[in-house]
């Protein structure tokens, strides 16, 4: 049996205790000596077919008898105060259910600081009111039907902007989201005062959107005192605890169902307004009610990525030692706190590299745009930015191949806790594999004819991705010896359901296609996490295979009486026990289930807790090829090496898929993707046309170089999280081989062909 | 997208009427629909709201590409992906087809027509927000001027910035394209280029094509001789409006340039001309000295704004890369 250890955390300002339960399992991990068949193997999706066939059911495929179609009036204004709201128009138009808004919502808290339908709106896209009817076409005429009187405030756009003195203040108290969030070891003032070697710049990176495939949205319907809720979330469990605390209702009378993902990086990791509008219009229409958002909505008011202003000083010896690293960071918040990870752009300063010097101040800012909310590895994508292309001017100042500035300061355990690392030569490997794979040499030169010049360039990270307790499974094996495996984790389209039916069908000796994994939905799921932090494989994994664990010991047990042997002489491999060394007595897993029937076998399985002492975290380096055209701006990236260490590769097509999909990103990121708000406070490219996503001809060759090596103190699959990961050196490796190919440094993200192009006119290279 | 109604007329006569205002069953706001590309964008976006939508591809009206030796006749109908692929048109006219080929994707060119192309409306940011009034759209004073205008006119902008979105315009205009018009009062054939002028005034809209016009073909002079090219760059490698784009045509004799035409696009709110180029280039030795020559003069005139001063250089080195292109 499970032990259970409870902790009692003190939390020591007064606020009630906490306890955090965790259940030790006393599984052996996995390692690179235990021999798998069903884990590492390449295995296509499992829901595949369903999604390449269009029968996978999304959030917004969801259909009910008598569905109405909800719309949200949103903010025409910047900062704004509504004087007089009027929806009699809207609500006498044929096809109308259900009107929403300030003056008729209930007061339901949302955000810090405001009501799901409040007074005050901040950005342009604050939600103003709702409409549900029998159609889009109609919720969208009637939205136009309500007359508003908005009293406009003053507002300011921008993190330059709202730290001025004077800036209009977004909420009463100014614009600063709190006092600085400061970090420091040692004296890094004094260490850059000593320096031989400076390194003081600063470095911007710009607002990006999310823009998942699949918007944010739900659809909900109501039984009597019982709500279901198909939403589009990176957790059930949040969304349903947040609607049931709104609604006053207990949480077992919510259910929130998430069967697939069209993508979510962050922005769907908490509760939105959406889920209760949707609920509050249903209860009132009568009717289930589908509220998706559109294009636009999803990138004026589904979160961003924060922009972000970053000063930093690295000071070091002249054979390349770091001394001191200090960085002060503003971030754009938007107009709220929405909850959920924010971005901690200082924590890559603080670990990336050994340096006994580290001081970080970072600082959040309202302004009257979207607010900012988690997207993919959130912070450490800005962070790696400024400090990757500092480390590579520093490498330049010091006439140091970048990767060897690296290696000499390598840090081989979490200096911010004094705690090694599980891996301590893990960011060694991706270095070696990435740099092996390239073929990274120093003396290369740039090249390239004419106009066009090739450069390269590399930049590492670190990340987290350990997973942590709690999170639970269930298995359950049926008479003919299939195998079912229920979570409450959600696939959020990275392959969740691939990965652990892969852990539970290896742990139960039972080929794939006999073992079938449920998940997202509360009503039915044992409790998981957000799916966030590349933590789910980590997470659910290990829960998954103590499930199956406990499953295969009663099934041995039983197995045991009928073989006439030891359940400790059984093995148990593609759904056949065996006694050992006696290959005759054999027994088909069905052949056990279906004697001992109606009985069920049921294994109950939780994570159990990370190492005491170690940090787990994951590691990785890129390397890339460009070629800049210096006459029209134009970068190409035409080759990307990726190496990440992210402990056992359960599934190495899905592995690589995030890698790929990573590096979209980070090309995305680095070359093209930028918000842009007009100084009257109206984003000008809310849309797929003029926000720039690259294309597949921008996507360059992406090479990963695996690492594939369990990491058995991580926890008892030896697999670490990689969703994240990929995204994070891309950008700073393409603009370091930009400075390599053309001698100029672009400090502000995206490299766009305006950017280049002016800081080409400012410095004309000399020709090759 | 507001209530509208459709009629699918099955002649030419029986569509101008529609799109006549005062003639019988006219409304005065019918528009007429075709690859439905642009003018479906213009209405989800609450920037077009026609009352009623007549549909033109059930009317016979011209459609695909006759050869006329030693010319070339393009229906108004003919879609993009039409044009792109045709043997004739990449032999004899290959800014033509280049430009389609680098307009928009493919899924587009499969429905978008030529027509439609040339009398599309700006893709101006502030334009096609519904929130924001501009003084295309009616408004007092153009936002971009002072404002995100990075994507806008460094040439003959104002009262509006925006620039003219097509690939193919400039094309056309650089091939001495001519196009067949009809309406109320019967046929007329003007240059390409005569159907754009930049707003002004009380016109706010960038063709000289008459509203209850349509426009039936593209009729393309002989070659002869000329050689042509289509450049663009764009934020991204593909499926983007040009930042830049230029339409070059060189006739050479011997190694001198004997006739020339160098149009911009995505620069200006209309496809450019550029008079001083050509000038620059008539009767000058083919050379980097020329093609410099031309390369600036393209640009003579030119204002940027606060955010688009990299159009200059961009603009220059495609001008003197499709000349480069043409004499080798």
């Amino acid at each position: 049996m499970p032990r259970l250890h409870v902790d009692r955390l003190r939390s020591g300002d007064g606020s009630e205790d906490e306890y955090r339960v965790v259940e030790r399992t006393g599984l052996a991990a996995w390692d690179a000596t235990t021999a798998l068949t069903v884990v590492g193997r390449p295995y296509p999706r499992v829901e595949g077919a369903e999604k390449v066939t269009g029968r996978a059911c999304y959030a917004g495929d969801v259909r009910l008898a008598g569905l109405l179609h909800a719309r949200v009036l949103r903010s025409p204004l910047p900062h704004a105060r509504i004087r007089r709201i009027d929806t009699a128009a809207a609500e006498a138009l044929p096809g109308v259910h259900a009107v929403l808004g300030t003056h008729s919502a209930p007061a339901i808290r949302w955000y810090p600081d405001g009501l799901l339908f409040d007074r005050t709106l901040r950005f342009v896209g604050d939600e103003v009111a709702a409409v549900a009817a029998e159609s889009e076409e109609t919720a969208a005429d009637a939205l136009r039907l309500v007359a508003v009187e908005y009293e406009p405030l003053p507002f300011v756009v921008g993190l330059e902007a709202a730290l001025r003195p004077e800036a209009p203040p977004v909420r009463e108290g100014g614009n600063l989201v709190g006092p600085p969030k400061v970090y420091a070891r040692g004296d890094a003032e004094a260490a850059l005062r000593e320096a031989p070697v400076v390194i003081d710049e600063t470095y911007t990176t710009q607002t990006a959107l999310h823009n998942c495939l699949e918007p944010h949205g739900c659809t909900a319907t109501w039984d009597g005192e019982r709500l279901t809720l198909w939403d589009s979330t990176q957790s059930v469990f949040d969304v349903r605890e947040r609607v049931a605390e709104t609604l006053g209702l207990p949480e077992h009378r919510v259910r929130v169902i998430k069967h697939h993902m069209g993508g979510g990086f962050g922005s769907k990791q908490i509760a939105w307004k959406h889920a209760v509008i949707a609920a509050l219009l249903a209860r009132r229409a009568g009717r289930p009610v589908r509220l998706m958002l559109d294009r636009e909505a999803e990138n004026l008011a589904a979160g961003n990525r924060n922009a972000t202003r970053q000063r930093v000083r690295l000071g070091a010896t002249r054979d390349g030692t770091l001394t001191a690293i200090s960085a002060r960071i503003e971030q754009d918040t938007g107009a709220y706190l929405v909850g959920g990870e924010g971005s901690n752009t200082s924590a890559i300063y603080q670990t990336l590299y050994r340096c006994p010097n580290v001081t970080t101040e970072q600082v959040g800012v309202y302004t009257n745009t979207g607010p900012a909310v988690a997207f993919r590895a959130p912070g450490h994508v800005e962070g790696a930015f400024a400090l990757e292309s500092a480390m590579d001017e520093l490498a330049r100042a010091l006439d140091m191949d970048p990767l060897a500035l690296r290696l000499r300061n390598y840090a081989e355990a979490d200096q911010r806790r004094g705690r090694p690392y599980t891996t301590p030569d893990g960011l060694r490997l991706c270095y070696e594999r990435a740099a092996a794979e390239f073929g990274w040499r120093r003396d290369r030169r740039p090249s390239g004819q004419g106009s066009r010049r090739r450069g390269i360039g590399m930049a590492a990270h670190d990340w987290g991705g350990s997973g942590y307790p709690p999170g639970y499974a269930w298995v359950k094996l049926n008479g003919d010896g299939s195998a079912e495996v229920v979570t409450g984790t959600q696939d959020i389209g990275t392959g969740t359901r691939t990965g652990l039916t892969q852990i539970a069908a290896e742990e139960l000796g039972l080929p794939l296609e006999r073992v079938l994994l449920h998940l997202g939905d509360t009503a039915t799921g044992v409790y998981a996490p957000v799916s966030a932090g590349s933590a789910t494989q980590a997470t659910i994994g290990p829960a998954v295979r103590a499930a199956a664990a406990e499953a295969r010991r009663q099934l041995l047990e039983a197995a045991a009486t009928m073989l006439e042997a030891a359940p400790a002489d059984l093995q148990l491999r593609e759904g056949t026990i065996r006694v050992a060394g006696a290959p005759d007595r054999a027994l088909d897993v069905a052949d056990v289930t279906r004697r001992i029937a109606p009985h069920m076998i049921q294994g109950h399985g939780a994570r159990g807790p990370n190492p005491d002492g170690k940090a787990v975290r994951t590691f990785g380096a890129q390397c890339v090829e460009v070629e800049v055209d210096v006459d029209t701006g134009e970068v190409s990236v035409l080759r990307v090496v990726a190496s990440h260490e992210c402990g056992r590769i359960v599934n190495p097509t899905l592995v690589d898929s995030q890698v790929l999909g990573a590096v979209t990103q980070g090309v995305g990121f680095a070359l093209m993707e930028e918000r842009v708000v007009d100084a009257g406070g109206v984003v000008l490219n809310a849309n797929l046309e003029e926000y720039k996503v690259p294309t597949a001809p921008d996507v360059p060759a992406v090479v990963h170089a695996r690492v594939d090596r369990p990491d058995p103190e991580a926890n008892a699959t030896g697999a670490k999280g990689i969703g994240e990961p990929p995204l994070v050196p891309t950008a700073p490796a393409i603009a370091n081989a930009v400075f390599d190919a053309v001698g100029v440094r672009i400090r502000h993200t995206p490299l766009s062909r305006r950017r280049l192009l002016a800081a080409l006119a400012a410095h004309r290279p000399e020709p090759a | 997208m507001r209530p509208f109604a459709y009629a699918s007329p099955r002649t030419a006569d029986e569509i101008i009427a529609l799109l006549t205002p005062g003639s019988a069953g006219a409304d005065g706001a019918s528009r007429p629909l075709a690859g439905g590309t642009d003018l479906l964008t213009l209405m989800k976006a609450d920037v077009a709201t026609p009352s009623r939508l007549v549909d033109i591809k059930r009317a016979g009206l011209p459609k695909g590409i006759e050869e006329t030796p030693p010319g070339l006749v393009v229906g108004g109908l003919t879609t993009l992906a039409q044009i792109e692929t045709h043997p004739a048109v990449r032999a004899r006219y290959p800014a033509l087809a280049e430009a389609t080929a680098v307009a928009a994707t493919a899924q587009l060119r499969n429905v978008a027509t030529v027509a439609g192309n040339l009398l599309q409306r700006p893709r101006c940011w502030y334009f096609r927000n519904p929130r924001i009034a501009c003084w295309l759209k009616g408004g007092d004073h153009c936002p971009a001027r002072d404002g995100e205008n990075q994507l806008h006119a460094i040439l003959g902008g104002g009262p509006c910035h925006a620039v003219h979105p097509s690939d193919v315009a400039p094309a056309l205009v650089a091939l001495d394209a001519d196009a067949r018009l009809r309406g109320p009062g019967g046929e007329r054939t003007v240059p390409v280029e005569g159907l754009f002028a930049a707003p002004e005034g009380g016109r706010r809209r960038e063709t000289l094509v008459g509203s209850d016009e349509l426009l039936l073909a593209l009729r393309l002079p002989p070659a002869d001789g000329s050689r042509s090219t289509y450049l663009k760059s764009m934020d991204r490698k593909v499926w983007a409006f040009a930042l830049a784009g230029v339409a070059a045509r060189l006739r050479l004799d011997g190694r001198r340039v004997a006739e020339a035409r160098i149009v911009l696009g995505g620069v200006a709110p209309v496809p450019w001309r550029a008079h001083e180029a050509e000038r620059a280039l008539e009767g000058a030795e083919a050379g980097p000295a020329a093609w410099d020559r031309a390369a600036n003069a393209a640009l003579t005139g030119a204002a940027p704004l606060r955010h688009n001063a990299y159009k200059l250089p961009l603009a220059r080195a495609l001008v003197r890369r499709a000349l480069e292109s043409l004499a080798t």
